[in-house]
């Protein structure tokens, strides 16, 4: 419990920034990526507004840079993708490099 | 009149779907089928957004045994279904999950309790000239237009196509499809072709590469994937093992050579493609790898006049005009020269610029607006120009947001102060060209 607390206190800002920068990148967006908030959305109608085949765009290339496959039936991808923290924290949690 | 088996004759403990890891034979399917058609109201039509493709089939199936028509919007956005709903007032909704529309009476899907001794239920003889499904295209003024789809003509092209694709993978399958089903190309081979055609459905419809493996380990040998170039690339391009397949199939935009060999590399599988349209349903095969000639299947006719061609036969209400060029080699195959400019199709979900057009036009502050597919291909995001001073990105990709799926939303939104029409009131060609080079590939 205290570990979650402390982790969520301290996130990684410096992952954060570079995930913002991947999805930027990888989806050819034309926002700025140091203007993504950490609790801006990723998914759906607001914030970065991606969709379902972004996500397939990011995903992989998150299987590339951080060397873990992301899977549907496991996880919840609205939860994951909620916030470009939740996601970092997700990807924080899982990475094998 | 003539009438068909609901289902082709099979034994009864044959199985017909997997689900949640569960074999589910052919006397539960249709006990389950009968179960809820007793449940449906008659003379209704249908709105089937279940996302299993289990229950989805059940309503179809069902729907067919009670005489309910199902409706297959291409677009699931809210305004879409209301503006369906405002010309079928008693639109009745069956779905499986929390995630629905509002304003709808809605009909919850699920599969009956395990009966105590599975026997067969006598089989449901339907009419061939039954209408069955109703799908749309966008029509040039963007208003969606309906198809009627027939039970027997289904039938037909779905065996049609079943005697094609199993000849490759040496017999029926076990069918995983990454593709929407309420489209005709995910009805036909991911629903219609495991149900009517002797395979196994596959209720899961796979989103990530891991998911996609997964899916597939979890079902019998042979399998067979349905799939389309933007989930094949990413699908390869995750480079994880994926469990051996008898054949793959894609559909729904240009499956380029490379990508083919790739996969027929990578999977050690023949790489099928499918040609079809929502109006004539699938009509062709081919194995891209061994050849650029498209064959037709039996009993379709392709005629050509002038620059149109024209399909007709056994499986279509009346002729089709074709909105792609072909060239006809004889009487069993063409070569597929260019598709039609105005179809969008972006992962198996299909849409029209004519569409798209009108939806943007009628967004408050939009004075001029035009979609572009800036790079040919497979699954490229879609641009907008768009007059509109005093109105943000933001605001129209809202606004568009209501009426067309999100993979149509364009990205990104360039803001002109007017677009080159022509006397006509016309792009031509020629100027959006320009406008795309100015635009977007200067800084791409």
């Amino acid at each position: 419990m205290s570990q979650e607390q402390s982790s969520a206190a301290a996130p990684d800002t410096a992952l954060e920034r570079e995930v913002a920068a991947m999805i930027v990148s990888a989806l050819n967006l034309d926002n700025n990526p140091d203007e993504i908030k950490a609790e801006d959305a990723l998914y759906g109608d607001e914030g970065l507004g991606l969709d379902s085949i972004d996500i397939l765009e990011v995903a992989l290339v998150i299987s590339k840079r951080f060397g873990f496959q992301l899977k549907a039936d496991s996880e919840d991808n609205f939860r994951i993708f909620g916030s470009l923290r939740s996601l970092t924290d997700y990807i924080a949690a899982h990475r094998t490099k | 009149m003539t009438t068909l088996p609901l289902l082709p004759d099979l034994p009864a403990h044959q199985i017909v779907a997997f689900r949640q890891g569960q074999a589910i034979n052919r006397a539960v399917f249709l006990h389950d089928v009968l179960g809820l058609a007793q449940r449906l109201p008659a003379d209704r039509p249908l709105l089937n957004l279940c996302q299993d493709r289990y229950l989805f089939a059940l309503g179809l199936f069902a729907g067919i045994v009670r005489g309910n028509l199902s409706l297959l919007p291409n677009s699931t956005a809210p305004e879409s279904l209301h503006a369906l709903q405002a010309q079928h007032p008693d639109l009745l909704c069956l779905h499986d999950h929390a995630d629905v529309p509002s304003g709808f009476e809605l009909l919850r899907v699920e599969p009956r309790p395990p009966m105590p001794s599975p026997t067969l239920p006598p089989m449901p003889q339907i009419a061939a000239d039954q209408p069955v499904a109703l799908v749309f295209t966008s029509g040039s003024t963007g208003t969606p237009q309906p198809h009627i789809k027939r039970f027997g003509r289904l039938v037909n092209i779905t065996r049609a196509g079943a005697a094609r694709i199993w000849a490759e993978t040496g017999g029926p399958c076990a069918v995983l499809g990454t593709v929407p089903f309420q489209h005709m190309y995910g009805l036909e081979s991911s629903v219609l072709l495991p149900l009517l055609g002797g395979g196994i459905l596959c209720a899961e419809r796979p989103y990530f590469p891991a998911d996609v493996a997964a899916a597939l380990e979890a079902l019998p040998t042979p399998r067979f994937l349905v799939t389309t170039p933007f989930h094949l690339r990413n699908l390869l391009e995750a480079q994880i093992p994926i469990p051996p397949l008898a054949a793959l199939v894609s559909a729904t935009a240009p499956l380029t050579r490379e990508l083919a060999l790739q996969a027929e590399r990578q999977l050690d599988a023949p790489v099928l493609e499918i040609y079809g349209s929502t109006e004539t349903g699938q009509m062709a095969t081919r194995i891209p790898t061994r050849t650029e000639q498209w064959t037709l299947f039996p009993e379709i006719s392709l005629i050509r006049e002038g620059e149109t061609t024209i399909a007709s036969g056994a499986y279509t209400e009346q002729d089709i005009v074709l909105g792609d060029v072909l060239e006809l080699l004889d009487a069993q195959h063409f070569h597929l020269l260019g598709r039609g400019a105005d179809m969008i199709n972006i992962a198996g979900k299909r849409s029209s610029l004519a569409f798209l057009n009108n939806v943007i036009l009628r967004l408050p502050g939009v004075r001029d607006a035009a979609f572009c597919l800036p790079h040919d291909g497979e699954a490229s995001r879609l641009a907008a120009f768009v007059v509109a001073p005093g109105v943000t990105a933001r605001e129209i990709q809202q606004g568009l947001r209501a009426y067309v799926d999100a993979v149509f939303l364009p990205r990104p939104i360039i803001f002109v102060d007017s677009l080159p029409r022509n006397a006509t009131g016309k792009i031509p060609a020629a100027a959006l060209a320009g406008l795309i080079a100015t635009h977007l590939d200067a800084g791409a």
